[in-house]
């Protein structure tokens, strides 16, 4: 690089930067010519985390060289984390899968084949298990990472084309809970806010999670409006863990982990107490709730529940640094504040009693009315890029299809036949499989043939050894399609390479609703193909070997379409146009060319290009924001929530009885475990691990130990320890640190090397109501078993 | 020689305390600050490894609130990849599928 060039390329950086903050600085914005010559910036989304962050790319010579924010944007203003910034450096990566891989016994070595002779077996397999042990022996497992065109088209396919509704995917792992607790606290599913509530919000209830390293662009915001309103605005973080969230806290409650339930119960038993209820938001649209059938109480029958959980109760099962002082504090910031906006993630969803959890932070937003006004909201945040566009929104799980319908709901399924133009009763009307159950059958031998999309269960699932001998079975086919070699690429028998992100196109839907468009810039190695175009040709050689003309139905209006840009656009069409049209996340507005025009997508429901144009729905259920508040309202007040699972239109507020975990320490494991993230890794980091940048800072996972407990069990820094549950162990180096509150250790999930899965030790009882498992708390027990040892970081490659 | 723009965030208060320290940073260049905590930086480095490391050295400058990321490029990392000069370590698993 020329002297000139890397100045130039300096300026802008500066300029850039500066530009960010409304800073003028004294450099001349000369050369703007030399800028653009050569790159070539392209529109989409990082795909790291939930956020929904904008970026460009730069592209020169036909390599991605550069990324940029926008500041425009609404999601990220412009701003980037480092896992976003050297995402580049997965396209074209040598350890890139480039050509399908078939081997007919997992004992054997991978062979490289032709896309004709994969696509023919694939669709042999399947065809296979369906006329030999019938339509529920074959199942898709997909990803709140795969584009909702991929998403959409592959349960489309299993759907009607081969008549089952085994189709799940990890978010059922990580926002199942969310789901449950929207839909049974305000009767339909996903926030009814934004993100510009960050800017507004007077106090943030930050529980169970750690924001700071899981999604550092929105903790970027929290903390600006910290710290550009330190006395007015109040920062609450609960957690049993002191995580780099806690550092802009005032105050920070460590409770021991599965108490929370009491102490939310015990905030809102302060609110009442101290009479800081919003008694017409409650009266105007509240009912409290009861048991498995829902029985309607009244008010003074929740405050009556509530007296089980006075803040001296709650403050004795929390344990922790919790006192009845704490409780009643937060609860007045929390109530009084003006404008409270709770968020959280996979401490309160990976929990046994997840969707629970998730009721009580709602209830504490109804009881005290801080819902569908600026500064306010009850804000899951998402872990994967397009959980909620692709997965909950498109029908990616075995109860729900395409825009928010039921499965078993006999009018909304024929809906969908219609829709498609496949013969009423050609979706059974039987939910299938949830994951848990889905690797259960797979165990048993019920399940022959499934087809794993972008994800790796083989160490993402709780008691991952349990399912993997399921997975290792001979009489078991897995396909899986990915862009690397993953631990569950080793049970695969066929491997399809696909393009990553920016080498193909499609819509990602983030936390907020937001649906945005990436498109492709650059061309996948070698002969890695987009999902969307493996399907398509699947699902045509499904239609020959079972000789159902239904089936070739599923793909024929996509039949001929070029696979870069117009066969997901028209995917999108059918999604969008279709299927969205008059269900509560109408996405009608946002076609292709509306969301290649705006800086950051559009927020659902968009019925029109004209509405979808001004970016959508800001906040749902309020006349003025939503028009669909407007079209559904049935009286003249100002917020209407015409949710799908309420037919009452009010919000719930549960009384839910407190219930711990599912296995408590004792004298045997008396430890908790729970597991987590760290900044520079991401999931099972098959991606994050090749960028040698990020796996160099983390090589290895860790065990982390309260000193205090360390110094108990004689484990120093570096030491390593065994950690192990009823299901399996690991050996790990300690990190001794005032993180987890005593008695519990904490270890990161990223890990692919044997002895430090975390998920062989994980516990796989998951919540009755949203199948979710409780990867965040199990009993275990540790001890010392040597000193510091010299490790080596581990990445699986095929065999 | 990737090369990126940083607005680094610290507490107000903290503001002198902070630029002297990244003034002192080797491949920091700093633009000046917003009166409200923002400090404009330019880091410029050998490989993004550096960078990755320089970032989180300045995350641990105590005062530092976080680091944000603008723009990015590394061009001439790519170039070098292409051009064969460079080769980015491979992943760290045991035995590759195709031994060359």
């Amino acid at each position: 690089m020329g002297l000139s060039r890397r100045e130039f390329i300096k300026r802008t950086a500066a300029l850039t930067a500066a530009s960010y903050v409304g800073m003028n600085l004294p450099i001349k914005e000369s050369g703007k010519a030399e800028a653009s010559d050569g790159t070539t910036w392209h529109r989409g989304t990082c795909r790291l985390c939930g956020t929904g962050c904008r970026v460009d790319l730069g592209v020169k010579n036909g390599k991605a060289v550069a990324l940029r924010g926008v500041t425009d944007s609404r999601t990220n203003m412009g701003y980037l984390c480092m896992k976003g910034m050297l995402f580049y450096k997965l396209m074209g990566h040598p350890d890139r899968l480039t050509k399908p891989l078939y081997r007919a016994s997992k004992s054997e070595p991978f062979k490289e084949i032709s896309w004709d002779e994969a696509l023919d077996i694939a669709s042999k397999k399947f065809a296979e298990s369906v006329k030999k042990y019938g339509n529920d022996s074959v199942a898709y497992y997909g990803s709140g990472q795969a584009l909702t065109e991929e998403t959409y088209i592959f349960q489309k396919v299993m759907r009607a084309g081969l008549q089952t509704n085994n189709v799940e995917g990890n978010p059922r792992l990580c926002m199942a809970s969310a789901v449950g607790g929207y839909i049974t606290s305000f009767g339909a599913d996903e926030p009814i806010g934004s993100y510009a509530n960050l800017e507004l919000a007077k106090c943030f209830f930050i529980i169970g999670s750690n924001t700071a390293e899981a999604h550092p662009v929105l903790f970027r915001r929290i903390m600006r409006r910290k710290l550009d309103h330190k006395d007015e605005v109040k920062v609450i973080n609960a957690d049993p863990r002191v995580s780099p969230t806690s550092r802009i806290a005032d105050m920070h409650l460590q409770f021991l982990p599965g108490t929370d339930l009491a102490m939310l119960h015990a905030m809102a038993y302060v609110i009442i107490e101290e009479g800081l209820t919003d008694k017409d938001f409650i009266e105007n649209y509240a009912v409290f709730r009861i048991g498995k059938d829902k029985k309607q109480v009244d008010f003074e029958e929740y405050k009556k529940f509530l007296k089980d959980y006075t803040p001296e109760k709650a403050s004795r099962i929390c344990g922790g640094n919790i006192t009845p002082d704490k409780i009643r504090t937060v609860a007045r910031w929390f109530a009084t504040s003006g404008g409270t906006v709770s968020l959280w993630t996979m401490g309160i969803n990976q929990r046994k009693r997840g969707v629970w959890a998730n009721n009580l932070i709602h209830n504490l937003h109804i009881i005290t009315g801080q819902l569908c006004k600026p500064g306010a909201d009850s804000l899951s945040l998402t872990g994967q890029p397009n959980a909620c566009g692709g997965v909950r929104e498109g029908g990616g799980l075995c109860h729900i299809l395409p825009a928010h319908r039921l499965v078993k709901k006999d009018k909304l399924r024929h809906q969908v036949e219609d829709l498609w133009g496949v013969p009423r009763g050609r979706i059974p009307p039987k939910p299938g499989y949830h994951t848990m159950a889905m690797f259960t059958a797979v165990n048993q031998g019920k399940i022959k043939a499934m087809w794993v999309n972008c994800t790796s269960p083989a160490q993402s699932l709780p008691n991952c050894d349990l399912y993997n001998k399921g997975l290792a079975r001979e009489d078991f086919f897995l396909i899986v399609t990915d862009i690397f070699p993953t631990r569950t690429t080793e049970y695969a028998n066929l491997i399809l390479p696909t393009a990553f992100h920016f080498e193909k196109t499609g819509v990602y839907g983030c936390t907020e609703r937001r649906s945005q468009l990436t498109r492709k810039a650059v061309n996948a190695p070698g002969e890695a193909k987009p999902e969307v175009w493996i399907v398509r040709e699947w699902a045509k050689r499904l239609a020959r070997d079972l000789n159902d003309p239904i089936i070739a139905r599923t793909v024929a209006p996509f039949d001929g379409l070029e696979e870069d840009f117009a066969l997901p656009e028209a995917i999108w069409n059918e999604y969008s146009q279709k299927l969205t049209k008059g269900r509560d996340n109408d996405l009608r507005g946002a076609t292709y060319e509306v969301l290649s025009q705006m800086a950051d997508g559009v927020q659902w429901p968009a019925p029109t290009r004209e509405f979808a144009l001004k970016g959508g729905t800001v906040i749902k259920f309020v006349k003025g924001y939503d028009p669909l508040a407007t079209e559904h309202s049935k009286d003249d007040k100002p917020y209407q929530f015409y949710g799908p699972a309420h037919p009452d239109r009010k919000l719930w507020v549960w009384l839910r009885p407190y219930k711990g975990p599912e296995e408590m320490p004792d004298l045997e494991y008396p430890f908790y475990l729970s597991t987590g993230r760290v900044i520079d890794h991401w999931h099972t980091s098959s991606m994050t691990g090749r960028i040698t940048e990020l796996m160099r800072a983390n090589p290895y996972a860790y065990i982390e130990i309260n000193p205090e407990d360390a110094k108990r069990l004689g484990i120093k820094p570096g030491d390593m320890v065994e950690v192990a549950s009823r299901r399996g162990r690991n050996l790990l180096p300690a990190k001794v640190y005032e993180g987890p509150v005593k008695g519990m250790v904490f270890v990161y999930w990223y890990d692919q090397a044997e002895s430090r899965m975390i998920n062989k030790v994980t516990k796989d009882a998951y919540d009755p109501g949203s199948k979710e498992p409780e990867f965040k708390i199990c009993a275990c027990r540790i001890r010392r078993v040597s000193g510091p040892e010299p490790l080596q970081p581990f990445l699986v490659e095929l065999k | 020689m990737p090369i990126a723009g940083f607005v680094i965030t610290v507490m107000p208060e903290d503001i002198h305390k902070v630029t002297e320290t990244l003034g002192s940073m080797k491949n920091v260049e700093l633009h000046g600050d917003d009166g409200k905590g923002n400090i404009i930086a330019v880091l410029d480095t050998e490989t993004s490894e550096d960078m990755d490391k320089l970032v989180k050295d300045i995350n641990r400058v105590d005062g530092v609130l976080s680091a944000g990321l603008t723009y990015f490029n590394a061009e001439d990392e790519v170039e070098r990849m292409d051009r064969g000069e460079y080769v980015p370590s491979r992943s760290f698993g045991n035995k590759p599928l195709f031994p060359e």
